[in-house]
């Protein structure tokens, strides 16, 4: 690839007058401050701007476009915020075009902040990775992290402040309506004042809302969030008494017990508690397979966690304190045994308990946050037992957690007193409170409202009371700091100036505590100089560019929590769930969380986890109850289901329909105490028997564009914001169907060798299990052995040796020698021949006679299945790096989403038939969820490259699979030829024309939305329809690396970029570091030192066609007491089921013996 | 030489032969009733000269209409995308693909009843050898639709001829897609000029006989100035031989090569070593059931019982059942190997061709291509026209239903479960699809208008007049 020389344009400093100027999206008109202007404004947004209907929308907004580019000069990006943001590592001087800039920040999420280090072009942000200095998250995010930068750009997203007839205000009539409203209750002493906000971490905010209290001692202050995590903090609050929180040390347990906790999901702390867990469950060798640690569920939902746990119990959420009481009465000394339990699960709770006993200060019991106080403080006595506090968990003084009442309690409020002015700062609950009715009615008893809003949702459209509404600037553009769940302090950094003018909560709060600072930066200013009694501007843009303030976390508590729960008389018993008394659990969404993400097309578009769904948020229902529902279920046509020995797979009954490749789920109505919910069905294994799983979030009526008309909203029959599972609800088909989009459709890896997996027994034994499967087990080798030169011994040849000596691509010829290094002068005369001159091509260094041209680094990843958990982070990583668009559900339906990568998840089940031949008719119940994360794999003999007739994809230098977007005409013939089918075509002109409107060709409205063209990657290009594309590994990260490095070692011959300074997109936001990337010619890259783990394998690697990108197999660690114990996993008994068993046949009698033992533990 | 013997190869030792009279076998006329050479130029240029019949405009009408759908489907996907068609992840390939396979099938009868039976000296492949080359020539046409459209940005398909441009890139060579461009072409060109330069004795006659200076003037331009003179007769005859000779290797190896773009492909059903053959065997059989498709409704209408004899059906039909057996064979060979390779993956794939979500495609499959031909032994059915025409629809769609079995089945079930799909072909497809039965219906009926549907020429060879010694053993 030509290496262009950059030229570098710095920019001035922007002055106070460019300060003054217009915003980005305001004409010019604007700025001359036309009158013309300001009546065209208010004719064309007067009253009901906000309810504008759609087709109103794509008018409004191409107005806006045409006054956008009417306005031309001067109005090309978007503005640095006005007060210094320090960026993260790297200070670049001033801004050169082209070359990003890193800031660290911090994103704002329920309880907790997420921090964050966000890649800016020009002051616009474009893409959120983790921030490594946070070592927690290492660098990792979570899903919702790396969204919310799409949120930003939400062409739907509130553009006007207004008053409650729908005038526009100006942010002065903004800050004169708080300081009015200020002065109005100072005199009465807050009564008739109420605030509804969101929790929040900050300080800054601990701070306001202790003035704001003291300000107005009669006023009524409320928190809401429809997800909320709270009880593990009460309880421990409780029992501590004092403001505390539980910390989970995973890394040190080897031992963990989860009740209905998807602690590395989408629980509190989630990324750090997945790295955490990851990093127990990492081995290096077959030495350390057993000391791996053990993770227990029981759960009535089938949570990321749950789906990486060794052993699983399915159980109802309403049954899970009696559960819990049963595994205390096995560790602690006064809980009595519940009755109700079934002997397995009896002696589930004793082996269990038993193992958490062994391992004493290593084990660990985790308790969701959906389960009560009560159930919380037996867990945590249970932990004292164990040995577990201050060593897998510590508990930390979460000091600044402002006393707030419920949004319950302020409803009854409203109802009864009469309320002047209620404040909603955040949030949208008119649309997510629980029983979302009452709320409706509560929040129009209030006089006025005044709201801080981020989006026209329903909460300000509401059809009683309009309220006065202050738009809510996005966490990107605005000041702020916060907490992580440890404690943590860290910043919020503005990446821009707020585009369409907007408040944060904080300087609402300052302006109506009438503080003398209003500013969001001055007012973090003087919370970091409190908390840290440092007032110098040193110290302050020290910790914005680290983006975290070392030791500032919570202190640790050293009070004990008691090893016998305080209340010993609670005993809750066991309920009996049937079909006519459902149990009903509500899980935020994994798209939208609880519908903040709703109008997020990243968000919307990623496969759930688990159901692999998108777009939507069907009802879960276990296989069991789908059985009892089948009378309606339309019975599938039925064929013999074995032929050849294959497995046809034709389902029926216990399973999800499935019409032309797309789900027809039937539509169900829940009743529950005669509030009714309709939803789709959608079958689930590993869901409790009489457990319905409601995921919120969904169903908005007012979210704009994308979110409107997706799913189905569960919140009305919801009854508290603690997601507690509630009982007694009843089902019944209407007989409606609905289609699901869903991203895959077969569960079943049909015994097929994909993902590779064993036992942390079978692999301390038999380390070489991993290359004794798949068909090129079977086959002769492929490569000769090779005698190394060291130890003189027959070998395999390596993957870096493959490469360099072995042909690629099909090719005939021997690879040209990428790893010479030349001599500067042969070079010269190859290049200019007969000039004698050595001007402009290389660098004049006479010390150094060589150059290196020719050298390349030989790229290539591993991904550890033992690590990965299925979160999606890399998955929206990706799409935000590389450009995906949305393509909508409609087209996912048809089977055409974008994703470059995806995560396919398989389940196994353990159900055999009289014939011995797992049963694959049926969706089981009992799973084990393997999980692959699927990419381009960068083959060396790529399949896709010589089926391409006009050369649009091959092999550059450094081993990519490249993609010659100009060049590709669109035959497809490379998706066709590709086996691992990671290669996405533009069907349509997803990326011009908008969504809804594809099908309508050049008559549709075209062109890229003007906000969200800001979001793309300007360092990877967009790509048009009748284009195929995938994968690059991040190519321009590469690139950049390169270059980087090259001008650093200006002539110093060093052209190998060290390993770990490229990371890939996937690879930087993925919690648990399951991808590693590097150079695999270097032996010592960690890359190099992962594919010679003896569990490194390729999948389908008898094709021969040679990826980079390999996998280490996943290895589970069941405990043989257990009575679910396995000696092999399901996915490896189906393998054998169909292949019989692996490896040099003959040769290795005893690793064979595993799996005889299995088949009579079957009979047993 | 006779009509009744025509191995005219084998020259009988006149001293055997003096003793030993070989019985003679009885063959049926190729001409009955004894036509002679002014009827069959009345018979065949009348078709061309007389007005234009009703049925003809009726057809025209109904065939331009449809061929419309074509156009405006072609201009909707070029427009908005090639995701108006049900294309999807992991078929990538759908209904486009297997309309080009079907086709290019379709065009393989004319040029085998032209130059292979013509170098095999089968006299009886003159009275249907022309109708078949246009068929030829209208279906490669139908055929080059699809994999011209199909492509993602047709503007930049010309990326496929190596025509070096400013970036020095050529086409992939190793790509069976880009065989496929010269394969396609070679055959087009070839199959074009074979069907023209036969043409050009009877576009002389029909010039001859015209009436009006512009049909005078349009034919005369179309025959070359031929005169039927001496030297005129032998350069024809002898282009006519080469020509042939040149077919004979394309008729093997277009669809050997189009076979190439899924045997080449590894993906399971796809990579199958049988494709050759078992290609070139189905694109024979399609064609001849495309041929008696069409004859037989031209032999009814335009009373052509006596050049179209029983003779030729019985042929035809014969050809067709030979063919289709081939194509059984395959299919279990197919089957054979998948479970003798033991590949878990290859026979994985075609258990669930045939057993899986598309059992119904390969059902129709077997039992058109299969089974339906094999009432082709019985001489009642072959002497049934009705049932031959019926049988030659089934020949068409289980052809059709073949190639969507193939490029379709595979594709959705392949190597990575996760993977696994459904493809439906969209409205826009079908239209396209049933477009094209337009498109080669304008072209044909075109032909059958304004050209000679039949090298009288040829045919007045094959009388008995055109033998002017009676043969050694005349028996009339």
């Amino acid at each position: 690839m030509p290496q262009m020389k950059r030229k570098s344009y710095h920019t001035k400093p922007t002055t106070e007058a460019e300060f003054k100027g217009p915003n980005y999206w305001r004409s010019l008109d604007e700025l001359q401050g036309a009158p013309e202007f300001q009546e065209w404004v208010d004719q064309e947004f007067a009253e009901g701007a906000s309810d504008l209907s759609a087709p109103d929308r794509r008018n409004f907004l191409k107005i806006m476009a045409a006054s956008f580019g009417l306005a031309g000069v001067g109005m090309t990006g978007c503005r640095m915020p006005e007060r210094r943001i320090y960026p993260y590592s790297k200070q670049p001087e001033y801004i050169i075009p082209g070359v990003a800039t890193y800031y660290s920040t911090s994103m704002p999420f329920g309880r907790e902040n997420i921090p964050l280090v966000v890649e800016t072009h020009q002051a616009r942000p474009t893409k959120v990775e983790g921030n490594p200095s946070y070592t927690l998250n290492g660098g990792g995010t979570n899903l919702f992290a790396q969204v919310s930068i799409l949120d930003l750009y939400d062409p739907d997203r509130a553009r006007k402040h207004h008053d409650s007839k729908g005038n526009f205000l100006s942010s002065k009539d903004v800050e004169a309506i708080l300081a009015e409203k200020a002065s109005n209750f100072k005199d009465t002493g807050g009564s008739g004042l109420a605030v509804l906000a969101e929790p929040s971490s900050s300080p800054t905010r601990a701070r306001l809302v202790k003035a704001f209290k003291a300000a107005f001692p009669k006023a009524i202050w409320a928190e809401y969030e429809a997800v909320d995590f709270s009880n593990s903090s009460k309880s421990a609050s409780k029992l501590l008494q004092q403001p505390s929180r539980p910390v989970l040390r995973l890394e040190k347990a080897k031992r963990i017990l989860s009740f209905d906790s998807d602690f590395s999901g989408f629980d509190v702390h989630g990324t750090a508690n997945a790295r955490a867990f990851a990093s127990g469950r990492r081995i290096k060798s077959a030495k350390e397979a057993t000391k791996m640690s053990r993770l227990y569920a029981v759960e009535s939902n089938l949570s990321l966690t749950g789906a990486n746990a060794d052993h699983r119990l399915r159980l109802a959420s309403t049954n899970i304190p009696a559960f819990v009481n049963l595994v205390a009465s096995h560790i602690l000394v006064d809980i009595k045994a519940p009755d109700g339990f079934s002997k397995e699960q009896q002696k589930w709770a004793e082996k269990c308990a038993d193992d958490l006993k062994s391992k004493k200060k290593q084990s660990l019991i985790v308790a969701g946050s959906n389960l009560s106080v009560e159930v919380h403080s037996i867990v945590y006595a249970m932990n004292e037992k164990l040995g577990a506090n201050s060593s897998t968990v510590d508990y930390v003084a979460a000091t600044e957690v402002s006393e707030s009442e419920s949004i319950q309690s302020l409803a009854s409020k409203l109802n009864k007193q009469s309320i002047e002015t209620l404040f909603i700062l955040g949030g949208n609950p008119i649309y997510n409170a629980p029983g979302s009715a009452q709320w409706s009615i509560a929040q129009s008893k209030a006089k006025e409202i005044i709201r801080l809003g981020y989006a026209e949702d329903e909460t300000s459209s509401s059809k009683g009371k309009k309220p006065t509404f202050i738009v809510q600037s996005h966490y990107l553009e605005s000041w702020g700091d916060g907490r992580t769940w440890d404690g943590t302090y860290v910043p919020v950094q503005p990446m821009l100036e707020p585009l369409f003018q907007g408040f944060s909560d904080i300087e609402v709060l300052a302006h109506l505590t009438s503080d003398p600072k209003t500013n969001g930066n001055d007012l973090v200013k003087s919370t970091f100089a409190k908390l840290t009694g440092n007032s110098s501007s040193r110290a302050f843009s020290k910790w914005l560019s680290e983006g975290v303030l070392s030791k500032s976390e919570y202190k640790q508590i050293s009070g004990s929590t008691g090893d016998s729960p305080s209340n010993k008389d609670f005993s809750p018993r066991v309920t009996t769930l049937s079909k006519e008394n459902l149990e009903l659990r509500f899980v935020p969404s994994s798209h939208t969380w609880d519908g903040r993400y709703a109008n997020n097309g990243w968000a919307q578009e990623c496969p759930h986890p688990i159901t692999k769904v998108t777009w939507d948020n069907p009802i879960l229902i276990s296989a069991k109850l789908a059985e009892e529902l089948e009378d309606v279920i339309p019975e599938a046509w039925r064929m013999s289901d074995k032929v050849f020995g294959q497995s046809l797979n034709q389902l029926v009954r216990r399973t999800n329909e499935f019409n032309r490749g797309r789900e027809i789920a039937p539509i169900a109505e829940i009743t529950v105490d005669g509030q009714t919910i309709k939803g789709p069905l959608h079958v689930q294994p590993g869901i409790a028997d009489y457990t319905l799983i409601l995921p919120l979030g969904h169903g908005r009526t007012k979210a704009g564009r994308v979110g409107e008309g997706t799913g189905h909203d569960f919140n009305p029959i919801r009854r508290s914001s603690d997601s507690s599972a509630i009982s007694g609800a009843t089902i019944r088909l209407t007989g409606d169907t609905y289609k699901l989009a869903n991203t895959q459709e077969h569960w079943s890896m049909e015994g097929r060798a994909i993902v590779r997996e064993a036992t942390a027994e079978e692999y301390s034994k038999h380390p070489e299990f991993t290359s004794t499967l798949g068909m090129e087990s079977h086959s002769p080798k492929l490569y000769p052995k090779i005698k190394d030169v060291n130890t003189g011994k027959w070998r395999e040849m390596t993957e870096a040796e493959k490469v360099k000596h072995v042909p690629r691509g099909n090719s005939a010829y021997h690879p040209p020698n990428f790893t010479e290094i030349e001599k500067k002068s042969d070079r010269l005369e190859l290049l200019i021949p007969g000039r004698t001159s050595r001007d402009g091509l290389f660098d004049d260094d006479p010390d150094n006679d060589e150059v290196t041209q020719t050298y390349h680094q030989q790229w290539g990843m591993v991904v550890d299945f033992n690590t990965c958990i299925g979160c999606n982070a890399c998955v929206v990583a990706c799409q935000s790096e590389n450009n995906i668009p949305v393509v909508g559900k409609d087209q996912v339906l048809r089977g055409r989403e974008m994703h470059w990568m995806r995560i396919d998840r398989y389940f196994s089940n353990n159900a055999y038939r009289e014939d011995g031949k797992p049963d694959k008719m049926e969706i089981p119940d009992d799973v084990q969820v393997s999980f692959h994360s699927m990419m381009c794999q960068q083959c060396d003999k790529a399949p896709c490259e010589s089926v391409c007739p006009v050369n649009a994809t091959v092999q550059d230098e450094q081993g990519l699979n490249t993609m010659a977007y100009n060049r590709c005409i669109g035959t497809r013939y490379c998706a066709n030829n590709c086996p691992y089918k990671v290669r996405r075509f533009n069907f349509l002109d997803y990326n011009k024309r908008q969504e809804g409107h594809f099908y309508e060709g050049p008559l549709g409205p075209s062109g890229v939305n003007e906000l969200h063209q800001m979001q793309k990657n300007p360092d990877v290009s967009v790509r048009m329809r009748g284009v195929m594309e995938k994968c690059t590994f991040c190519v321009q990260r590469i690139q950049e690396a390169k270059i980087n490095h090259k001008a650093k070692n200006k002539g110093s011959g060093d052209v190998l970029v060290p390993d770990g300074t490229i990371q890939t997109a996937c690879q930087q936001s993925c919690p648990t570091d399951a991808i590693t990337f590097g150079d695999i010619l270097d032996e010592k890259s960690k890359v190099s030192e992962l594919k010679s783990s003896d569990r490194n394998y390729a999948v389908l690697g008898y094709l021969d066609t040679r990826p980079r990108t390999s996998y280490l197999s996943k290895i589970r660690n069941p405990n043989p007491e257990m009575p679910n114990a396995y000696l092999q996993p399901f996915t490896r008994k189906e393998y054998e089921s169909r292949n019989g068993h692996g490896g040099d046949h003959g040769n290795n009698e005893d690793s064979h013996g595993a799996s005889h033992d299995e088949d009579s533990i079957h009979k047993n | 030489m006779s009509v009744t013997t025509e191995d005219a190869s084998i020259k009988p030792d006149p001293l055997i032969m003096a003793k030993v009279k070989p019985a003679p076998i009885d063959r049926p006329p190729l001409v009955e009733n004894n036509r002679d050479y002014a009827w069959i130029t009345d018979k065949i240029c009348r078709i061309v000269e007389e007005k234009t019949p009703t049925w003809w405009w009726v057809c025209f009408g109904v065939a331009s209409m449809t061929a419309s759908f074509t156009v405006m489907g072609l201009i909707y996907l070029v427009s908005t995308g090639v995701g108006v068609w049900g294309l999807a992840n992991p078929v990538n390939w759908g209904w486009a693909i297997v309309n080009f396979v079907f086709w290019i099938g379709i065009g393989h009868a004319g040029t085998l009843i032209s130059a292979i039976l013509c170098l095999l000296k089968q006299k009886w492949r003159t009275s249907i050898n022309r109708a078949a080359e246009a068929m030829t020539v209208f279906a490669v046409v139908c055929a080059a639709i699809f994999p011209v459209f199909h492509v993602g940005r047709i503007w930049f398909a010309w990326f496929l001829f190596p025509i070096p441009n400013s970036n020095w890139i050529w086409p992939q060579f190793r790509s069976p897609l880009e065989w496929d461009v010269f394969a396609v072409s070679t055959y087009g060109t070839v199959s074009v000029l074979f069907w023209y330069m036969g043409m050009i004795p009877d576009l002389a006659t029909i010039r001859d006989r015209a009436t009006t200076k512009f049909r005078r003037l349009f034919y005369g331009v179309f025959a070359m100035g031929w005169r039927n003179a001496t030297n005129h007769w032998r350069n024809y005859e002898l282009a006519y031989l080469l020509l042939a000779g040149l077919s004979t290797p394309l008729v093997l190896s277009v669809h050997t090569i189009v076979s190439f773009d899924f045997a080449a492909a590894q993906l399971p059903g796809w990579h199958t070593t049988i494709f050759p053959p078992y290609f070139v065997a189905g694109a024979i059989f399609s064609g001849f059931g495309m041929v008696l498709t069409l004859m037989l409704p031209l032999r009814a209408i335009y009373g052509l019982h006596d050049i179209i004899t029983q003779r030729h059906i019985d042929n035809m039909c014969k050809i067709t059942l030979a063919t289709g057996t081939m194509v059984g064979y395959a299919y279990s060979m197919e089957f054979f190997i998948a479970w003798y390779g033991a590949n878990s993956f290859e026979s994985f794939a075609f258990v669930n061709r045939a057993f899986g979500q598309y059992w119904w495609a390969y059902l129709t499959m077997v039992s058109c291509n299969v089974i339906s031909p094999q009432l082709f032994w019985f001489r009642k059915i072959r002497e049934n026209p009705a049932a031959v025409w019926i049988i030659s629809i089934f020949v068409n769609v289980g052809m059709w239903f073949e190639r969507f079995v193939i490029a379709c089945t595979s594709l959705a079930n392949d190597f990575i479960p996760s993977s696994w799909g459904y493809y439906s072909p969209s409205i826009i497809d079908i239209l396209t699809y049933f477009g094209t039965f337009g498109v080669f219906s304008v072209l044909f009926l075109l032909f059958v208008r304004f050209l000679p549907m039949m090298p009288m020429a040829e045919i007045k060879m094959v009388l008995p007049e055109a033998d002017p010694h009676h043969g050694d053993n005349d028996h009339h």
